[in-house]
């Protein structure tokens, strides 16, 4: 900080998420939750401590094999949905079949799109969709190549109840059928209930783990 | 708030905006560059000036044929100019008992007003006028005399004098070189007590005046009011034809070399000033929720943008000034002691291209901030209703235009700029609209090149932007590296080492042969034998010809005096026909045309068809005038304002003159000449050719220099237009990382999208460089076009790599960007 004093986001933080589990990290806002999910993920590096992914230790793994570890493998819905807005909906789900050099990258596309409604949009661009139709294309890109582990970032905070509530049905359905590892940040009690297991976050620190 | 306050807020906003960093960026760079130009170019422009000055030995020479009123001469004194009379008449002298015919010219100190005088006395080398009592003899005439110098007295009217010395050089050597008789050059005074000054002498009596060029100015409208009829106005622009031709190309160099930099400063402080509006909308949709009216928040950041775009263009034009005298030392020992301090003008020129371009440009997009829905807040693609684009663009353009001719002042070179830059746009613009039509299926490919070229066609607006910004940038750069060197070459090869530089005129008809021989025993390559007539026009069609009926000076001067009428078959190499043709059957007698020069066509209005009338030792001779020609009189070839066919001159008193080149091996040609053929004369021209390559040195020379600038906008313009899809590619890239793409593919699929960016602008650039080049050269520079392969090389190697390494740099930095912090900055 400016003033010399040195600030903890995230201290003491020792946690495990086994394959195939579901867990909620719940906590009130600005608690951290999101920069935790963001270093379980990779996209951002802790200054200190140590934190794996897939079995691999991401702290000795440069950004470049980070990325290769998550290409096919990790999947994830943004609050902000984070759809290029150059790109189609069905481009959007395609894109990380494609970077993982999947072959049929566009008919998986349009089935996921499919699965999540969006049979008949699949040429439109993400500005001419609703909030709750660009989530669901997130839903269906974060589910493109069935990944092994999916983050999920307040996925509803943008929404109203209605949409929200469907993007969490299909989130759950969905991964039910692939059976991702499911790891799901949000300050929202109800949506933290479905999950078999929920890391409470206060300033910083674990709270508890139930 | 207070206007403190306020300022304050504004720019500690505006320094957080790299929208905004960018466009200060690119005013700073673009005012820096172009105010440098317009510094260097002025003060070049005036020192090329000051250097013709030199040959007219002052600023401005008032000539006629009454002696110079008092009134004159107080005139000059109110108005703070330098002065000296001069008088000048054709006279028989006597020395040695032996009578010849000299042009005399009389001076008085501080003759001369400009350039160098240089007399080699007995005491040596001298650069003053003759005292009282003294004659400065030129060299021919004092072999032709046999004189002693500080011993041969000359007799001249009443006077008798001592010559005193040689006369070496003097600057302003008459101002046709043909009809010069040998020179003796004496003291003012002497000439008024010579008794040589009656009324029918051919006297001319002349004033000369130097000093500053705004008072210069005011004494040429005072004493245009005051000439007489057979009197006339003469300053470096009409001197001398073959140095105007020589300054005006020096000056059109610059011109065109300081406009390609401000195209491209304008191209880069476009392509950011987009970036920079995209950004401000956003920042507009939030104060307009937190209840700012409409006004409020465009009167906010109009202030944010004036308080960014001031400051820019205020260092910006500080470091013009810095440049320039950067620019100055590096060039001091050729301009150092005559280039005059810098003028103000070009420092305004700097601030209000800067100003008007960022607000030109960023204005009407601006504007819509007022209109923006706050609901943009919550969802982005909401846009502001604005007004039409083409409206924006028309506006910028005519800023644009408008301060591209205020700078250069010419009409032709600015406005064939603009509609250069249009059609450059057009093609640009098809191609691109063609390339994404191409590249559309690659949509569905996945490879990382495929994917680098899909960019290209998710972004439609960008891509042609960017296309446009590149492309712009190489034809610049390829006009000015390429095209300027095979431009500058074939202007300094107009006039190569061998180019005539000694005239020698008055050979009479049956000298012809025994002359031709002389210079072919002795080697001497020459332009062989053209046939002229002294001759004075009398009349236009039915019109008559008289000096008073002009208001131009010039035209006033060419009518009062006798024309050099040539006759000739062929038209001279250098020589263009603008209308009409030259004649189809040089060789039948009863063929009687005449084919005028453009220039005196205009100053005197002579028409394709007149009929021109002129009286040749009482004779008179009338013929159409069937074509107009332009000269390219800086080529030292012998050339003609009038030349008619062969023909006409069968009954005419003709004498022929020729031009010739001697080196050191031959120089003793010239005495061989005038001992054989007494009646000629040998003009030495090489002091004029001297200054004629002087000028094409120099003016190259800072064309190379404003070049750099040129390069530096340049550089500007491509990262601009690499930036102007930043934020796109940021949120993209972070997006592809988050979903596992790989370092080396994201960098293969940016390598692939800017390499095929910068190889279409390119190839473009290069077509656009040549054909751009061939009309500049043809039309501008009135040189033959050409086209230069290393264009085309130059242009696809260097549009590819230093695109896609740009694009490369870009995405790097991109890559170290952690995606969290992207996508938390929204």
């Amino acid at each position: 900080m400016s003033d010399g004093r040195v600030l903890d986001i995230l201290s003491a933080i020792d946690m495990q998420v086994n394959a195939g589990e579901v867990a909620a990290i719940l906590g009130p806002s600005g608690s951290g939750k999101s920069t935790l999910l963001g270093l379980l993920a990779g996209l951002d590096q802790p200054t200190a401590g140590r934190v794996s992914l897939l079995d691999r230790d991401l702290s000795t793994m440069d950004e470049d094999a980070r990325a290769a570890l998550r290409a096919g493998r990790v999947g994830f819905v943004f609050q902000s949905f984070q759809l290029l807005p150059g790109m189609t909906a069905l481009e959007n789900v395609a894109l990380p079949l494609q970077i993982g050099r999947k072959p049929g990258a566009r008919s998986q596309a349009e089935t996921l799109l499919r699965e999540v409604g969006l049979g008949e949009r699949l040429s439109h661009l993400p500005r001419q969709l609703s909030g709750g139709e660009q989530q669901r294309v997130a839903l269906a890109r974060a589910f493109a190549g069935d990944p092994e582990v999916l983050f999920a970032d307040e996925p509803t905070g943008n929404l109203d109840a209605e949409s929200g509530q469907r993007v969490i049905e299909l989130l759950f359905r969905l991964r039910d059928r692939v059976g991702s590892t499911l790891l799901l940040v949000t300050h929202d009690q109800q949506l933290a209930a479905r999950c078999d297991r929920v890391l409470r976050l206060e300033a910083g620190r674990l709270q508890g783990d139930s | 708030m207070s206007g403190g306050w306020s300022s304050f807020l504004h720019w500690r906003a505006a320094l957080r905006d790299p929208g905004l960093r960018l466009l200060a960026a690119a005013v700073l760079v673009a005012v820096a560059a172009l105010s440098s130009v317009a510094f260097f170019a002025d003060r070049v422009e005036r020192a090329l000036l000051l250097q013709g000055a030199a040959l007219l030995a002052a600023d401005l020479v008032a000539e006629q044929g009454e002696p110079i009123p008092q009134e004159w001469l107080e005139q000059a004194e109110s108005l703070g100019l330098n002065r000296a009379r001069g008088i000048t008449f054709p006279s028989v002298i006597i020395a040695n008992e032996r009578p010849l015919l000299v042009q005399v010219k009389a001076v008085e100190v501080p003759y001369p007003l400009r350039g160098q005088l240089l007399v080699e006395t007995p005491a040596g080398p001298a650069d003053r006028p003759p005292g009282v009592g003294e004659a400065w003899l030129e060299g021919r005439l004092r072999d032709r005399l046999g004189a002693t110098i500080g011993q041969t007295r000359v007799e001249i009217g009443e006077l008798d004098l001592e010559a005193a010395g040689v006369l070496v050089d003097e600057p302003d050597r008459g101002g046709n070189l043909f009809q010069l008789a040998p020179r003796l050059m004496i003291n003012f005074a002497d000439a008024e007590r010579s008794g040589l000054l009656g009324p029918a002498s051919r006297v001319k009596y002349r004033l000369l005046l130097a000093g500053d060029p705004g008072q210069v100015q005011r004494m040429r409208s005072w004493l245009t009011a005051r000439m007489s009829p057979d009197g006339g106005l003469v300053d470096v622009e009409n001197a001398r034809p073959e140095l105007r031709t020589a300054l005006e190309r020096a000056r059109r160099f610059l011109s065109l070399a300081a406009l390609c930099s401000s195209l491209l400063a304008g191209v880069a402080i476009l392509l950011a000033t987009r970036r920079y509006v995209d950004r401000a909308l956003d920042g507009a949709a939030v104060l307009r929720t937190l209840g700012m009216s409409g006004m409020a928040v465009l009167r906010w950041h109009l202030g944010q943008l004036l308080a960014v775009v001031s400051v820019a263009t205020a260092i910006g034009s500080v470091a013009g000034l810095l440049g320039q005298q950067a620019l100055v030392t590096l060039l001091g020992d050729w301009f150092g002691s005559v280039l005059p301090p810098p003028g103000p003008r070009p420092l305004l020129v700097g601030l209000l291209f800067g100003l008007s371009l960022a607000l030109g440009f960023a204005l009407p997009t601006l504007l819509r901030i007022g209109q923006v829905p706050p609901l943009r807040v919550l969802r982005r693609e909401m846009e502001a209703p604005g007004v039409a684009s083409w409206l924006i663009w028309l506006l910028a353009a005519a800023v644009f235009f408008g301060l591209m001719f205020w700078q250069v002042r010419d009409l032709r070179l600015a406005g064939g700029m603009a509609l250069a830059l249009l059609a450059a746009l057009v093609v640009l613009m098809s191609a691109g609209w063609l390339l994404l039509r191409l590249l559309a299926p690659l949509r569905r490919a996945g490879g990382s090149a495929a994917m680098g070229l899909a960019a290209l066609v998710r972004y439609p607006h960008l891509t042609l932007l960017q296309l446009s910004g590149f492309g712009l940038g190489i034809t610049l750069l390829l006009l000015l590296t390429v095209v300027r060197v095979d431009i500058i070459d074939t202007w300094q090869g107009s006039l190569p080492e061998t180019a005539p530089n000694h005239f020698l005129i008055n050979l009479q008809p049956e000298e012809r042969a025994r002359f031709a021989d002389l210079l072919q025993m002795r080697q001497v390559p020459n332009s062989g034998l053209h046939a002229t007539t002294r001759a004075r026009l009398i009349a236009i069609g039915a019109r008559k010809v008289e000096p008073g009926s002009y208001a131009n000076l010039r035209a006033r001067r060419l009518a009062a005096r006798e024309f050099n009428l040539g006759f000739s078959a062929t038209m001279q190499g250098d020589n263009r026909i603008q209308q009409g043709r030259w004649w189809d059957r040089p060789d039948d007698a009863a063929v009687q045309q005449f084919s005028v020069e453009e220039g005196i066509a205009e100053s005197l209005g002579v028409q394709l068809g007149d009929d021109l009338t002129f009286e040749v030792a009482g004779q008179t001779v009338t013929a159409p005038v069937t074509s107009l020609r332009s000269v390219a009189w800086d080529s030292f070839n012998v050339n003609f304002f009038v030349v008619g066919t062969p023909g006409m001159a069968a009954d005419l008193p003709v004498t022929y003159l020729s031009s010739f080149f001697l080196d050191q091996d031959t120089e003793g040609v010239t005495l061989d000449v005038v001992r054989e053929f007494p009646a000629v004369s040998v003009i030495d021209v090489r002091p004029l050719l001297r200054q004629v390559r002087e000028i094409m040195e120099r003016g190259a020379l800072a064309v190379e220099m404003v070049f750099l600038f040129t390069l530096v906008a340049a550089g500007l313009v491509t990262v601009a237009a690499a930036q102007v899809s930043r934020d796109e590619r940021a949120r993209e890239v972070a997006v592809m990382r988050t979903l596992g793409a790989s370092r080396r593919r994201l960098l293969g699929a940016v390598l692939a999208e800017f390499g095929l960016l910068g190889l279409l602008g390119g190839v473009l650039a290069a077509l656009l460089a040549s054909v751009s080049g061939y009309l500049i050269a043809v039309q501008l520079f009135d040189l033959p076009g050409r086209i230069s392969p290393t264009t085309w090389w130059l242009g696809v190697v260097v549009g590819t790599l230093v695109v896609a390494l740009v694009g490369w740099l870009a995405t790097r930095r991109l890559l170290r960007v952690p995606p969290m912090q992207v996508f938390n900055s929204g």
